[in-house]
């Protein structure tokens, strides 16, 4: 059937081809999205698995290391010390042989690879190798989770806070161009150079040590508060030190950036000609400065919520925060290669989904964008 | 302009303070601890129950000396800081020795006990490449490497001095080397560092191997340098890099080439434990071990084979290439299978192996790192001499503020819950077994042995809940009995009664007899018969209010046979191993009265103490755990089993795919709580057949009841016996609540004559000058805390003479003049001896109660 061609007949068919044009494109470039960006998933979480295993070489170290532990325990257990050698030698190497089965060990390495890939693009997470949850859950699920409220409360707070208050304060430096709060920002910007696990250990020594007013570590007083206003305020005098050193260490860079940021999209023509036109100052801001610099904005923040998911390892570490960076570095450690891949493909998912997003509202934010064209 | 200086000196500021930090000086090495510091209190005689000489004040208190013990998770690196801000009042995970210089300037008490032991593990094997030497295929060369490495150099610079040098394969200053002491110091002294003799060893073997020495002053094989490939630790506590450095760099002044590879230990494993050894990927190894519970240390005879022999029971390269000199490999093997019949023999065995390890040192002994446990002032620790204190049965009990009755103490640890809690398959972490044991009611180190308690500063066995033990052992085994409290006798053959269980009957839930199994008799090595106390049954209680009965004995032994059984319904093929493993030497239990409660146990297995050769029952894990078992909390447990929701090993959850049995927390407690209603509700008695003989119906409701009023006030299923209950725990906060349980039936100073270790200072006087061929007489004085150290707990004082040379010129025993002193009289024949030059006396001073020596010594000039 052929569709009318003809101008007289009207703009209606002309508007309905768009439509179905837009409708097209939009589905089009959806579908191919979707497929790049899941095959952007699997190559990842499949290079994950290989570089986490070492390319099998995890196989030879593992063994090792089972072999050792379990030769070692034997030989040190009260029991062991009172048993015949033939009937210890043979306890010994029947262990390492279970123990070699109980971690798959016996399972070529090519079939576990591609069994992880699938259990993991298909959020099957399974059972962690070695580690357990505090609660003496071996599910990556339930280990993942326990410990997903805490980094989210570190790293929410931290990095919430030192994003809006770096947009705001950088804003505003980008106005007063060169007076005193600007000069110091950029004085104290290589301050960031330092890692905050490194302030960590400061903000310890003065507010912990010293001047005993804040705790060494740890998410709650022991034994944790019953009342759950204590138990509030015992979290965020806690908080206090890990969210500060979390802050302490991106801040000035932060603001330097967004300041820098602003600074080229305040001496565009247009934002002259805003000024020249008499527009207050806080319009110009909003209306000329803000809002092209949007997309950018947005993604960041879309980044910097995803990045979330992954804790800040080593400040955990030093403030004994039960965070999921401490876990990863926990499992990485101990080569427990489900929960490295359970954390990676929830990081996949949750970044892929993000940047499929991020394309639609950047045409919603931003009218000179077009979804697929 | 002015602001722009202004930032200008705050950046400069910055900077300076940040290189300031850097340059900081490092923390310079202090001297070594001579002895653990500690409060004061009484020692046990030897020969005495412990009780009866309670040095502490009379309490009415019940339990443990704290109303309640909080503890959580600390970092180590800011313990001392911790303790002096008062955040915790104890740290009890061993800080490396490292640390012991800042808790010394902290000014706070600690502990002081073993570590690991770290060393150089060699390569002895001969490559196959033959174009390749390796040097450490001579015995002569590795055996050269204890002249090259000056063990106190690495002491005091890596290990701050607070370790101690170890040459031997025995703990150093422990019950073995207290035991071998002239052997152990002569060796010492003739394998003290000496470079140069290191080096004349090495350029004669060398040549001989085909060697020869460059121009460069490098050693060269086949034209190209001899290189070693030195494995070198970087992990772990950092001190074994420095030490491969040192290694490294006095091979290179000996002419080798060193290729220092730096790995942490799941790089290492694979090439250490995992290459054949001639394939030569590795010449050395900066290895370490841990050691193992106090019990097994008192003797380390096994260590000969296990360390050196191709027969060790680590079964492994590098041990399974060495070729062993025929005398040493007989000497380890005899020493492993016990194949001596007299302590004195054995004792020249080892004195014997000890030389021949040295001339083999497949091996080469570098330090026995201590660890240290600091502590605020005002409070009271005891520990295991060997392990430490979170592996101290009596610990919990001593564990005090100086100066109070109750309290709450804060103590820090390095983990919690590392891994579920469960008797059967649960977690045996340091840090976790360290609390449960505030939750028993005592063990002995070795063996296990419920109703004992381990003597920290011993590794004996003191008796907890039983009131007389006897022990018969076959003719011709080396047994020594060491205190009062057993009887001990010999007989030609020990005969196993027929009526005895020596099996588990898992299908029809029975035992096996002797007389059923072993139709044709059955003999044991040993036997023992342990008395428990008349009101056993009314006066030790559970935490949850339920007294123990016949049923948690029982219930406890059947646990430690059933899940090795397939036709168990809660069968676990990881436990079969070890169970079936213990079969072999087990020969049976006998409950020949129940009032009151008495048990026979017979077993072909033994240690050389008679103490610990007592095998009472306990409801206790049967797999060598740290917890108590009530029959009702593994009814429940073995019925989750029974219905595939839980499992009490990691192995069988896994491949299971479901949850690892915890008592204290995770999903596992409402799938307990469900099976406990429902063996409330049906007066479940697991194991009828059997246990029913032992429990009625009244008793399983009012345990049931109990179990359930527990779980709703506290929240888990841990219950046990001892001291102090479990309060509170906190799984995901890593904190936990122990509480003082008032219902314990001793006394708080039940063992106060533990409070301290009754560590002796010896000063030793005499003449500055002695003439040759003329008597000389030196005294000694021996104190514990300025008082003069009773002549009755003093095992011996012996006297070791050195000449200018550091040779042993004598060696005997000091006299005994009156309570803490002695007096050593050289004789004119053994002054005759002495070449004209500086000479040095030693004396070391061996209690009874504690098994750490003290040494001292003096130098004076000797005259012809």
């Amino acid at each position: 059937m052929s569709v009318p061609t003809s101008p007289a007949v009207g703009s209606l068919p002309v508007k309905k081809a768009t439509r179905d044009s837009t409708l097209l494109r939009v589905s089009k470039y959806i579908a191919v999205r979707i497929l790049t960006l899941f095959a952007t998933v699997v190559i990842g979480v499949y290079l994950t698995i290989m570089i986490a295993n070492m390319g099998g070489f995890v196989d030879t170290i593992m063994k090792g290391q089972i072999r050792d532990r379990v030769t070692q325990g034997i030989i040190a257990s009260p029991s062991a010390q009172t048993m015949e050698p033939e009937v210890r030698q043979k306890l010994i190497q029947d262990t390492i042989a279970k123990e070699e089965e109980r971690m798959g060990l016996n399972v070529p390495i090519a079939v576990r690879n591609a069994r992880y890939l699938y259990n993991a693009l298909t959020l099957d997470l399974g059972r962690a190798i070695n580690m357990t949850s505090d609660s003496g859950s071996k599910q990556v699920r339930l280990i993942l989770l326990e410990r997903l409220p805490a980094t989210l409360l570190l790293m929410g707070i931290s990095q919430l806070f030192l994003f809006f208050s770096s947009i705001f304060l950088a804003l505003n430096l980008s106005r007063r161009y060169g007076n005193f709060w600007d000069k110091l920002v950029i004085t104290l910007s290589p301050t960031s150079a330092v890692p905050p696990w490194f302030y960590g250990i400061f903000l310890i020594l003065i507010f912990a040590a010293l001047l005993k007013v804040l705790p060494f570590g740890g998410m709650v007083s022991a034994p944790p508060p019953d009342n759950p206003l204590d138990y509030s305020l015992s979290l965020l005098q806690h908080l206090t030190l890990p969210a500060l050193s979390l802050i302490l260490s991106s801040f000035f860079l932060s603001i330097y950036n967004y300041r820098t940021f602003f600074l080229i999209y305040s001496s565009e023509d247009y934002v002259e000609m805003a000024k020249a036109k008499g527009l207050a100052s806080r319009d110009v801001e909003r209306r000329y400065i803000l809002r092209p610099t949007l997309p950018n904005i947005i993604t960041n923040f879309a980044l910097l919520i995803i990045t979330l998911w992954s804790g800040a390892t080593i400040t955990e570490t030093v403030f004994l925060w039960p965070g999921l960076g401490r876990t990863i570095f926990q499992a990485i450690g101990l080569y427990d290669l489900p929960i490295i891949v359970g954390s990676t493909i929830i990081y996949a998912y949750m970044l892929a989904m993000t940047v499929f997003l991020l394309d639609f509202i950047y045409s919603l934010v931003d009218p000179r964008v077009k979804v697929g064209s | 302009m002015k602001n722009k200086s202004l930032h200008y000196l705050f950046s400069v500021l910055i900077a300076l303070s940040m290189i300031l930090a850097a340059c900081a000086p490092q923390q310079q090495a202090t001297e070594a601890p001579t002895e653990a510091p500690a409060a004061a209190t009484e020692e046990p005689a030897a020969t005495a129950v412990p009780t009866e000489e309670p040095a502490a004040p009379q309490t009415e208190r019940r339990g443990g000396w704290l109303d309640e013990i909080v503890v959580s998770v600390v970092d180590g690196d800011s313990a001392v800081s911790q303790i002096q801000a008062g955040a915790i009042d104890f740290y009890s995970f061993g800080l490396a020795s490292d640390k012991f210089p800042v808790i010394k300037d902290a000014g706070i008490s600690t502990t002081q006990s073993l570590g690991a032991y770290y060393g150089m593990s060699f390569n002895p094997a001969v490559f196959t490449d033959t174009a390749v030497l390796n040097p450490f295929s001579n015995r002569k060369i590795r055996e050269a490497t204890n002249w090259l490495i000056d063990r106190n150099y690495i002491n005091q610079e890596i290990y701050a001095g607070g370790s101690l040098p170890r040459l031997l394969p025995v703990t150093t200053q422990l019950v073995e080397y207290t035991n071998l002491i002239e052997t152990a110091r002569a060796l010492e002294s003739k394998y003290a560092y000496n470079f140069e003799r290191a080096k004349e060893v090495i350029d004669a073997e060398m040549p001989a191997m085909g060697a020869e020495l460059g121009a460069d002053g490098k050693w060269q094989y086949n034209g190209a340098p001899v290189t070693l490939s030195f494995l070198i630790r970087s992990d772990g506590d950092g001190t074994r890099k420095p030490m491969g450095d040192y290694f490294a760099n006095q091979l290179e002044s000996v002419g080798f080439t060193v290729d220092r590879q730096y790995k942490t230990a799941s790089e290492v494993f694979p090439i250490w434990l995992g290459t054949t050894a001639s394939d030569g990927l590795w010449h050395m190894y900066t290895a370490g071990y841990i050691p193992a519970g106090f019990g097994s240390l008192r003797d380390e005879s096994g260590n000969i084979q296990q360390s050196y022999l191709n027969t060790s029971i680590q079964a492994s390269e590098p041990f399974i290439s060495n070729v062993a000199d025929t005398e040493f490999q007989q000497l380890g093997d005899d020493l492993a299978q016990g194949n001596y019949s007299s302590k004195e023999e054995r004792d020249a065995m080892m004195a014997r192996a000890l030389e021949l390890s040295l001339e083999d040192s497949l091996f080469v002994w570098i330090v026995d790192q201590q660890t240290y446990s600091p502590h605020s002032n005002n409070v009271q620790v005891t520990w295991d001499l060997a392990t430490g204190p979170e592996s101290t049965n009596v610990g919990p009990y001593n564990l005090r503020f100086t100066d109070q009755e109750g309290g709450t103490l804060k103590v820090g640890t390095n983990d919690l819950f590392t891994q579920p809690w469960n008797t059967v398959g649960g977690s045996n972490w340091a840090w976790d077994a360290g609390v449960m044991r505030a939750t028993t009611m005592g063990t002995s180190n070795a063996g296990g042995g419920g109703g004992l308690m381990a003597d920290p500063y011993t590794g004996l066995a003191w008796p907890q809940r039983v009131v007389s033990a006897e022990l018969v052992y076959k003719e011709g085994l080396s047994i020594n009995k060491n205190l009062d409290w057993l009887t001990v006798s010999t007989a030609p053959q020990i005969d196993v009664p027929e009526d005895a269980w020596v099996d588990w009957n898992a299908a029809e839930q029975r035992w096996i007899t002797a007389g059923e199994k072993f139709p044709d008799g059955l003999t044991a090595n040993v036997k023992s018969v342990v008395v428990y106390p008349d009101d056993l049954f009314e006066t030790v209680k559970w935490h949850d209010g339920s007294p123990i009965s016949m049923g948690d004995f029982v219930m406890s032994l059947i646990q430690g046979f059933d899940p090795g059984k397939p036709e168990s319904p809660i069968y676990d093929e990881s436990l079969a191993l070890s169970i079936d493993a213990g079969l072999v030497s087990f020969k049976g239990y006998r409950i020949t009265s129940t009032d009151p409660l008495t048990i026979e146990s017979y077993t072909d297995a033994y240690v050389s103490d008679a103490e610990l050769n007592v095998a009472p029952l306990w409801p206790q894990s049967p797999f060598g755990l740290s917890g108590e078992n009530a029959w009702t909390v593994l009814a429940i447990s073995n019925l989750a089993e029974e219905a595939g929701e839980l499992a009490y090993t990691q192995d069988k959850a896994d491949n299971a795919e479901i949850e690892n049995t915890s008592w204290v927390g995770g999903p596992s407690l409402e799938v307990l709580a469900k099976y406990l209603d429902q063996a409330a509700a049906e007066s479940f008695i697991p194991f009828e057949a059997t246990l029913g003989q032992y429990v009625t119906k009244e008793e399983a409701d009012l345990r049931y009841a109990n179990l359930k009023q527990w779980f709703e006030d506290h929240g888990h299923f841990w219950v046990g016996t001892g001291p102090y209950f479990l309060d509170q725990v906190f799984v995901t906060e890593k904190s936990l609540v122990l509480k003082n349980f008032s219902d314990f039936p001793d006394l708080a100073d039940r063992w106060s004559v533990f409070s301290e270790p009754k560590l002796a200072t010896t000063v030793l006087d005499g003449p500055g000058q002695v003439t040759a061929g003329s008597e000389a007489v030196f005294d000694i004085t021996v104190n514990f805390k300025d008082t003069a150290y009773l002549l009755v707990d003093i095992a011996r004082v012996k006297y070791i003479l050195y000449d200018a040379t550091g040779t042993v010129v004598s060696v005997g025993d000091a006299t005994a003049v009156s309570d803490g002193q002695y007096q050593v009289t050289l004789s004119a024949e053994e002054t005759s001896k002495l070449p004209t030059g500086s000479a040095r006396l030693e004396v070391a001073v061996v209690p009874i109660a504690v098994a750490v020596p003290s040494f001292t010594s003096i130098d004076f000039v000797a005259v012809q």
